[in-house]
């Protein structure tokens, strides 16, 4: 579904990925770990088209596409979505209003036709009841005074709504508690399937006791330098990052 | 990414087409000939034309105001004519049927049906063509409530004592330039009279179309609201897209006798002008309200047209416990320039008003909120709240707010804040990133910021306000 | 013309010293300038009528003091001046490492040097009276302060006024790149006098400067003058100016981000009583990105008095990335006491934060009410509130000397202001 291949890329003239590779299967869920700076969430932003973030080298390719093609807009719609570490605020315009155009712009794309209100209506609460968000925030402002957690669980309710083929957590747990974390990884393995892929990026193993990887990549300096399975998030919790230096010193 | 929304915001003015009908125009120029003849077109009293040579010799000692931010071209009041209507309209037709079947097309074409089985239910419109009142809906109907909308030359003539009771008590003849103007050569416009009690049974509206070139727009509306009563108003406008500026000086004043409530909507959308500030209308406009005891008023506007805006559609809270409102979106674009906002003076007890103003900036356009708060000396406990946002899209265009604030009473409490914002990055990512395209994000960060103002249009127009926004917005992304 | 007007061009005309050329350059724009009215922006809320026709000449009682107000712990370098003319001898000064300070009266060649270095670079070249003090002020002073020295010790400019005199002063202040110092612009006057004083302030790149502006003069006075800034890059401004109200009293402070990443913070503070006026005028001016300014300014109008502000928040078109905000509020404690307020924003730059609030009102009744309920009276609630409100922006001054001596002198003033 996803194939990475010797992904270089800038921002504001830092090279932050330094030739990443890396492949994703139908129904795979791959973890992203590594300490900070090592270009996880970059990797994210990446593959969403960032203005910011200028490829340099490097191919992508997402159901035999170019995905480094496409505009932001026309990833989302091929499938691609981003669950960001800090969403931002738009004030005034209703989560219910912002979804409803988000969605149908999405199934318009895949051929569907657009939701009736009513059908609208009755997913979105599922999906506010998924994620335990009270009905109300469909009414209110996108993350308009959402505290971090309830942002959070904002994102995983889109994702159930715009149901994309790869979905990637930028460090969804970050600043949760143990209850809100649970949530929200209920969220996710509920929408686990076949033909669905995930790249869960997160600092901390903790995540992963919850959505259970099939894979597990340790991202520093701008490349994968380890891969493994879920056994490997085990190790990175007992001894953290600090052998990594020793790595790069041996790979050096 | 600011290339892409400017690009984005790019639009058709799709009101722009200009109507083939044969019209009878003054020749340019302006001295009291012209006002006596507007005057006899007009069937008017003699008092009328009094009072119009009165405000004409006033008029003439005036300076034209220079203290708003706005800078264009001195206007030649020499070279515009100030009458023009269509030939058709000379014996007044008494039927939809008798009316120039062009001139229905006209506004077939601005998605105006002017058949009453085919208007939207629960409006009453009142069709302002150039300088002539064409037609006016639902009379009957209205009748039977006792409630008067007919276009303002007619009640001269069928209800003098009424427009002679009101006419030019709000907005003097000589409130200032413009003002002074429009009372010498004014044309049509409507009149409101709700009698006491009464709750106007429909919407009523005034579509004013400016057709002929190099013809001015000059119109009077008047509305008063009886003890007690209600009613729902709403204007909309515009014109033809040409090379040449055309002036609109229009004057609105509105009576709000004790515990009557008016709620007076505008959606102006006169051509703006084109990319390069070439054409479009002047609108230099003088809104004005008197509230009575336990009376409110109500202004709310969306203003996405006009090559220059000057507007301040005001409350004058004389009655105790009365109450004013004014919301605002403006939108400039291009070279568009506008400079509005309010004023609401305080006279009475515990009278109470609202400001909520956004404003919209983008390409080289430039937008000013100007307002006074006042509070008199006998305004006990009287509060204001004021809010005024700019957003400005691109790095080109100017957002200015400028609010005078004045009190001489120690209990009343007056608070404003004002704050500009840009459309971030971050959130055009966020919807991107959501699979909407830049178009729709943009306009949909915009209508979010506007959203309080529009809740306070009438259900129909509100929608219609939102749509003028995304055409507006709207354009071919490159 | 005014007739005080006409004296003032003809007074300028009979002086000649190095600075004629500034006086004549301001004589004939005087001369193109109509007298203000309500009509004229800059003063649609403060009349000039007393001033339109004022002829004083000679004191009429002799100067309160020539020494400075003592000020218990400031340890302040002092120049006095009194009705214009200085009691200190500003050539024989013990002045702190780094700094150079000059008279403008008879200034050496140094002197002229560095005076004309910063005359005219931060001060509005329309203002009616800044062109009126080019043309009259003889007296003044220039302080130098070096690249990186830091001046641990304040320099304070004290200007009495006495009844029955008019005078004119100038204060040019050169701050190097990297240089600390805190500057105190001190003034009072009494009877029916009039003074013009204005004070230009160029701050060097990565300099700091704190800044206090003391505008005490009598109910009678007449007091017209600036405090204007220009700021350089990285550079720092504290400044605080705090005014009681007089016959006419106008300042105008002009904060000018001329380099990139200034950072300035703004308090001001008046009291007015019982008739007394006071117009403060501020622009803040972003010219280059990155700058940040904050303004609180704060006032409590009683019996007759008019408070009159105008805070303009200026962004130009390249000043991408500004933080700039500005807040009034103002408490009215009787009936015939006025506020006017006038805060502006003209922004140029789409990616910038500003930010404006303007308040006129009075005690909530719910903190009254709380305040009540932990067994405080009633009055003595509205005075902790009232003057909680002033006491707030006093403690913000960086100086505790200064706080500790205008905290007092600000109680007192407002126990005069309280409603009987």
């Amino acid at each position: 579904m996803l194939k990475i291949e010797g992904l270089h890329a800038n921002v504001e003239g830092n090279e932050i990925l330094k030739g990443l590779d890396m492949t994703v299967n139908p129904g795979e869920v791959h973890a992203i770990m590594g300490p900070n700076g090592a270009g996880k969430s970059t990797l994210g932003y990446v593959l969403s088209a960032r203005e910011e973030y200028e490829v340099t080298a490097g191919k992508v390719s997402f159901k035999e596409q170019d995905l480094l093609e496409l505009e932001v807009d026309e990833r989302a719609r091929a499938g691609v979505f981003l669950a960001f570490q800090y969403p931002v605020e738009i004030p005034g315009v209703s989560n219910m209003e912002f979804l409803k155009e988000s969605v149908n712009a999405v199934r318009k794309e895949r051929g569907q036709e657009a939701l009736t209100a009513a059908e609208f209506l009755k997913r979105a609460k599922e999906a506010c009841k998924q994620v335990n968000l009270p009905l109300d925030f469909l009414k209110r402002g996108v993350n308009e005074g959402f505290s971090g957690g309830e942002k959070k669980r904002n994102e995983i309710m889109q994702m159930i709504m715009l149901e994309p083929t790869l979905c990637i957590l930028d460090e969804s747990d970050s600043g949760l508690d143990i209850d809100a974390l649970k949530v929200v990884a209920d969220g996710v393995n509920s929408q686990r399937s076949d033909d669905r892929s995930f790249i869960v990026i997160t600092h901390y193993q903790r995540l992963l006791d919850f959505i259970k990887p099939d894979f597990v990549h340790i991202l520093a300096d701008g490349k994968i330098v380890k891969s493994g399975g879920p056994e490997l998030a085990k190790e990175v919790e007992a001894s953290g990052y600090a052998w990594l230096e020793n790595h790069e010193e041996a790979s050096a | 990414m600011s290339e892409q929304i400017e690009q984005a915001i790019s639009r058709e003015y799709e009101a722009g087409f200009v109507s083939d009908i044969e019209s009878d125009t003054f020749p340019p120029g302006l001295d009291e000939d012209v006002i006596r003849r507007i005057s006899k077109m007009k069937d008017e009293p003699e008092w009328m034309l009094e009072w119009r040579l009165q405000a004409f010799r006033s008029w003439q000692k005036m300076e034209e105001p220079d203290w708003a931010h706005l800078g264009y071209e001195p206007i030649d009041y020499q070279e515009i004519s100030y009458y023009s209507a269509p030939k058709s309209m000379k014996d007044r037709p008494k039927s939809l049927d008798e009316v120039d079947p062009e001139l229905l097309r006209t506004y077939e074409k601005l998605g105006i049906p002017l058949h009453e089985q085919e208007v939207l239910a629960g409006v009453a419109m009142d069709v302002v063509f150039d300088s002539v009142s064409v037609v006016t809906t639902f009379r009957e109907k209205l009748a039977e409530a006792g409630v008067i909308f007919c276009p303002i030359s007619e009640a001269i003539r069928e209800y003098p004592e009424l427009v002679k009771k009101y006419l030019g008590t709000v907005v003097p003849r000589t409130d200032n330039f413009f003002a002074a103007l429009n009372s010498a050569v004014f044309t049509d416009g409507s009149f409101v009279y709700i009698p006491k009690g009464v709750r106007c049974p429909m919407e009523l509206s005034t579509y004013f179309r400016i057709n002929e070139l190099n013809t001015g727009q000059f119109e009077r509306t008047l509305i008063v609201a009886e003890e007690g009563s209600y009613v729902s108003y709403l204007e909309g406008c515009t014109a033809p897209m040409r090379d040449e500026n055309q002036l609109h000086a229009a004057v609105v004043e509105l009576v709000a006798l004790d515990n009557s409530e008016i709620k007076y909507s505008t959606v102006q959308n006169w051509y703006p002008g084109d990319e390069n500030g070439v054409g479009g209308i002047y609108n230099f406009v003088t809104k004005r309200g008197v509230a009575e005891t336990n009376a409110k008023i109500s202004w709310t506007q969306v203003e996405t047209g006009s090559a220059i805006t000057w507007k301040y559609p005001s409350c004058i809270l004389r009655g105790d416990n009365s109450v004013g409102e004014f919301y605002s979106v403006a939108l400039t674009r291009a070279r568009q320039q506008a400079d509005t906002g309010t004023k609401m003076i305080h006279l009475g007890k515990n009278t109470t008003s609202t400001i909520i103003s956004k404003g919209i900036s983008a390409g080289n356009s430039s937008n000013a909120y100007r307002g006074l708060v006042k509070m008199g000396p006998n305004a006990d406990g009287a509060r204001n709240f004021t809010e005024c946002d700019s957003l400005l899209i691109g790095d080109t265009c100017a957002a200015h707010t400028f609010p005078y604030i004045e009190s001489a009473n120690p209990s009343a409490i007056v608070e404003h804040e004002a704050t500009t914002s840009t459309v971030s990055d971050d959130q055009l990512f966020l919807c991107q990133q959501r699979g909407l395209d830049i178009e729709k994000a943009i306009s949909m960060i915009v209508n979010g910021f506007c959203k309080d103002v529009f809740r306070e249009l009438p259900m129909e127009f509100a929608v219609e306000a939102g749509k003028l926004l995304e055409i507006s917005l709207e354009g071919s992304v490159g | 013309m005014s007739q005080w007007l006409a004296s003032v061009i003809d007074r300028a005309n009979s002086v000649d010293d190095w600075l004629r050329p500034v006086r004549q350059e301001a004589v004939a724009q005087l001369k193109q300038t109509a007298w203000p009215t309500r009509r004229t922006e800059a003063w649609r809320y403060t009349s000039l009528h007393a001033l339109k026709d004022l002829t004083l000449a000679e004191p009429t009682a002799a100067p309160a003091s020539t020494e400075a107000p003592a000020i218990t712990d400031l340890n302040s370098l002092d120049i006095v001046f009194v009705d214009g003319v200085p009691t200190t001898d500003i050539g024989s000064l013990n002045t702190p490492e780094g700094v150079r300070i000059y008279a403008l009266d008879n200034a050496s060649e140094e002197a002229q040097t560095q005076a004309k270095k910063v005359m005219n670079q931060a001060k509005n070249a329309s203002h009616l009276f800044g062109l009126v003090n080019d043309a009259l002020a003889q007296q003044g002073v220039v302080i130098d302060v070096a690249d990186g020295a830091i001046v641990e010790q304040p320099i304070r400019v004290v200007n009495y006024v006495s009844a029955g005199v008019e005078s004119h002063n100038r204060v040019l202040v050169k701050l190097g790149a990297k240089a600390q110092a805190t500057i105190i612009e001190h003034g009072a006057g009494q009877g029916n006098s009039m003074n013009t004083a204005f004070a230009e302030y160029l701050v060097g790149d990565e300099a700091k400067l704190e800044h206090y502006r003391f505008a005490l003069h009598g109910a009678d006075a007449i007091h017209i003058g600036g405090s204007h800034f220009k700021l350089g890059e990285a550079s720092r401004l504290n400044s605080t100016i705090v005014g009681y109200g007089s016959q006419v009293s106008r300042i105008d402070t002009d904060i000018v981000h001329a380099a990139e990443h200034a950072d300035a913070k703004m308090n001001c503070i008046y009291l007015l009583a019982p008739s007394e006026h006071f117009d403060l005028h501020s622009l803040i001016e972003h010219a280059e990105p990155n700058g940040t300014t904050e303004q609180n300014a704060r006032g409590i109008v009683g019996d007759k008095g008019r408070a009159v502000f105008s805070g303009r928040i200026l962004i130009h078109r390249d000043a991408q990335k500004t933080l700039a905000e500005l807040h009034n509020r103002n408490l009215l404690l009787s009936r015939g006491a006025q506020v006017s307020t006038k805060p502006a924003l003209e922004i140029y730059a789409d990616d910038v934060q500003c930010a404006h609030g303007a308040t006129i009102a009075e005690i909530e009744e719910d903190d009254l009410y709380y305040l009540q309920t932990r067994g405080i009276s009633r009055e003595q609630a509205l005075v902790m509130l009232n003057f909680g409100f002033i006491q707030e922006l006093v403690k913000q001054m960086p100086n505790k000397a200064l706080s500790a001596w205008l905290e007092p002198l600000l109680r007192e003033r407002f126990k005069t202001m309280e409603p009987a």
